[in-house]
């Protein structure tokens, strides 16, 4: 089997990042030149809508607190809200000669934050500031990321995480300490788990009600992508030869062996999404390849070959809500998509 | 892909590391640069982007010192590596107290660094006038000295030749290696500051063969008085100490073929055990059995080696190995090394 590709769409430029909005039903790409396109994410071709947003580039891209949207921060200190129905562009915020690192927009709607190196900006629904002064941390944060509920607001640095209450008066926040630089971060959906990727190639985590640790090692590099699975069984990891899944039904994950799938040696996963309905995980190597692994155990299907010659490293990886739209992105400047159908195709063709 | 180069600009305040930087971001030079400081006043400058970085100091793996790293110099290189804009050259400014380690380090620890910028050379300016009370009452200022690959040995007018002639014998004492160039004003032609390849072997070695064999070719260069009138006198010591730091340099030389294993075991329990105290360290190894030259470089506890293009028919096959660093053990290095003989 070739590749179970339904389009491919070529630019000019590296894709940093996918991102697909709370809906579902669109994907954003920001790309190395500072362009952003959105796509819609369905099996149409005449995506996408170009927008020259940042002067330099957009260094983080996510779902936006208002459903439909996304949220961009820039090198260029700028914060947009990007409509994807209108392509309208809102500049929310501005900070000359800075930096603007992370970006999140609550998933209640309510609140959007962002961060400029170690201070954290809080806007609330009219986009007012939410506290007097910025929230402030010891470092420069790594990510920052509102709690499931939104209520809470993470904020990852140099040797742990601090929870902010967005609803109290005093902007003191409680501290979950772990030595070392906590970069990505990730709830679970009930609010119950918070994870950390960090410089180390390792996994930390915490359950919320006790400071309960987890430390998942033994990665071969930088865990760039982390996802749960569906009602979050397991949270499936990139940064290893194979897609690293650790189970956190019955119990957590505390003395459990991870559940690995899709080895394929000198290889390294770069991307996992999860499928939003099936017990599926579709990953992204860095050298270009994509396979389909199912949760079982089964045999993945590979639905994409790595590329010859240089290597073309997945950047991206998205589904849409429906499940059977997967958009992927890469390195060298290509969005792909799959359909279910293209998938189902190649298969049958295969046979 | 080609990895950017970086230049680390440090020096102890007051040294003229801002004089250095303006030049390099006014002169007409053509070249796209990136420029981190610590709280640079101006705001763009054209052909250059400035990004300003509190610096931040990360210790990995559950605090082991020898793997410090600096956080905020990997959030703003991982930043300017997204782009697709070509940066000629990344310029790292450190403050006047920093320890280079870290920053040097960073560049070996970050896979994703390591893989698309490379140090180019570190550059230390110093103050002819002040630097032998600063060598006298700063770890910081002897570690600058120690780390550096070009020394700007500036406001030279302001000393006599004879006090020059001292602080070149004061900074030799803890770097035989790095090239000295006395300055006014940090005058000195950029390709002399940036673009040198000088933390590279690999590089070096194209440039000057000869570069391990010692340090007689490793003469100061002038940029301004061609008639100071100093000695050229060397030392010519394999080990030079000065009393007002434990820095020191050694070089340890053998026409034996090493035995590949035993120099692997031998150089990793030097790192585990005394990494904390070899500053910089680099070499080419001849490894019986292999055609191939072996090079190494490292900072404290961490280390690169890379198998370079093959030795010549009929060339005569030296290994050499230079340490910088805090109480060297000389008679301890040397027969280590010795042991590796294969």
């Amino acid at each position: 089997m070739n590749s179970a590709l339904f389009h491919q769409w070529v630019f000019d430029a590296p894709v940093l990042s996918l991102c697909v909005n709370r809906r579902g039903d669109f994907v954003a790409a920001s790309f190395a030149d500072g362009s952003v396109r959105l796509f819609i994410a369905n099996d149409e071709k005449d995506n996408p809508h170009t927008l020259a947003l940042h002067d330099g580039i957009s260094l983080s891209l996510r779902p936006d607190a208002d459903d439909h949207a996304f949220l961009s921060g820039g090198d260029d200190g700028k914060v947009f809200i990007l409509n994807p129905l209108t392509h309208e562009t809102t500049l929310i915020a501005e900070h000359k000669n800075q930096w603007v690192d992370h970006v999140a927009g609550a998933v209640d709607g309510k609140h959007r934050a962002y961060n400029v190196g170690k201070k954290i900006y809080v806007l609330d629904e009219e986009g007012k500031a939410k506290f007097d002064a910025p929230l402030a941390v010891p470092s420069n944060a790594g990510d920052i990321a509102f709690s499931p509920n939104g209520k809470r607001l993470a904020v990852s640095h140099y040797n742990g995480v601090s929870l902010f209450w967005l609803n109290a008066k005093d902007a003191t926040p409680s501290v979950l300490a772990w030595k070392g630089s906590h970069l990505d971060m990730l709830w679970s959906a009930d609010g119950k788990i918070l994870m950390t990727s960090m410089q180390e190639n390792a996994l930390h985590g915490w359950q919320i009600s006790d400071s309960k640790e987890m430390r998942m090692q033994g990665y071969a590099a930088k865990i760039k992508s982390m996802a749960w699975t569906g009602r979050g069984k397991f949270l499936a990891t990139a940064g290893a030869d194979q897609i690293i899944c650790w189970p956190f039904s019955g119990g957590g994950p505390w003395g459990k062996p991870p559940v690995t799938l899709g080895g394929q040696d000198g290889r390294l996963v770069t991307q996992v999404a999860p499928h939003p309905k099936d017990d599926m995980i579709a990953a992204g190597y860095d050298d270009g390849m994509i396979v389909l692994a199912p949760l079982d155990g089964r045999m993945e299907i590979m639905i994409h070959p790595p590329a010859s010659g240089d290597k073309n490293t997945i950047t991206g990886l998205v589904w849409n809500a429906g499940g059977d739209c997967l958009f992927a992105a890469t390195e060298t400047g290509n969005v792909l998509l799959f359909t279910i159908d293209s998938v189902r195709k190649a298969l049958v063709h295969a046979k | 892909m080609s990895q950017i180069p970086v230049t680390v600009l440090t020096g102890y305040l007051g040294a003229g590391k801002t004089t250095l930087l303006n030049r390099i971001l006014s002169e007409p030079h053509g070249k796209k640069y990136a420029v981190i400081v610590n709280e640079y006043g101006e705001e763009g400058i054209d052909g250059a982007l400035v990004v300003n970085s509190d610096e931040e100091i990360f210790e990995m793996n559950n605090g082991c010192i020898c793997c410090t790293v600096r956080g905020d110099l990997i959030r703003v290189i991982s930043g300017l590596l997204k782009r697709s804009t070509n940066f000629d050259g990344i310029l790292v400014e450190t403050t006047g107290l920093a320890d280079p380690a870290p920053v040097a380090q960073t560049f070996f620890a970050d896979e994703e660094i390591a893989a698309k910028a490379k140090i180019d050379s570190i550059v230390t300016v110093v103050d002819a006038k002040h630097l032998p009370l600063r060598l006298k009452d700063s770890r910081e200022a002897q570690e600058q000295i120690a780390f550096a690959d070009v020394i700007l040995l500036n406001k030279a007018d302001l000393v006599s030749a004879d006090e020059l002639a001292g602080v070149e014998r004061a900074i030799r004492g803890i770097n035989r290696f790095a090239k000295i160039v006395r300055t006014t004003k940090c005058d000195v032609p950029l390709e002399q500051v940036m673009g040198l390849g000088s933390f590279d072997l690999a590089e070096i070695l194209k440039r000057e063969p000869d570069f391990l064999k010692g340090e007689e070719h490793h003469d100061h260069d002038h940029v301004h008085d061609e008639h100071c009138g100093h000695d050229h006198h060397h030392d010519h010591h394999d080990h030079n100490h000065i009393s007002d730091s434990d820095i020191s340099s050694l070089s340890l030389t053998t026409d034996k073929a090493l035995d590949g294993v035993k120099f692997e075991t031998w150089m990793g329990d030097l790192r585990a055990n005394k990494g904390q105290d070899l500053l910089r360290y680099k070499g080419i190894m001849d490894i019986a059995g292999s055609e191939k030259r072996l090079v190494i470089q490292g900072v404290h506890m961490m280390m690169d080696a890379t198998e370079l293009a093959p030795w010549k028919a009929g060339e005569k096959r030296v290994s050499r190995l230079v340490f910088i660093g805090r109480q060297l053990d000389e008679q301890g290095l040397r027969d280590g090394f010795a042991l590796c003989a294969a």
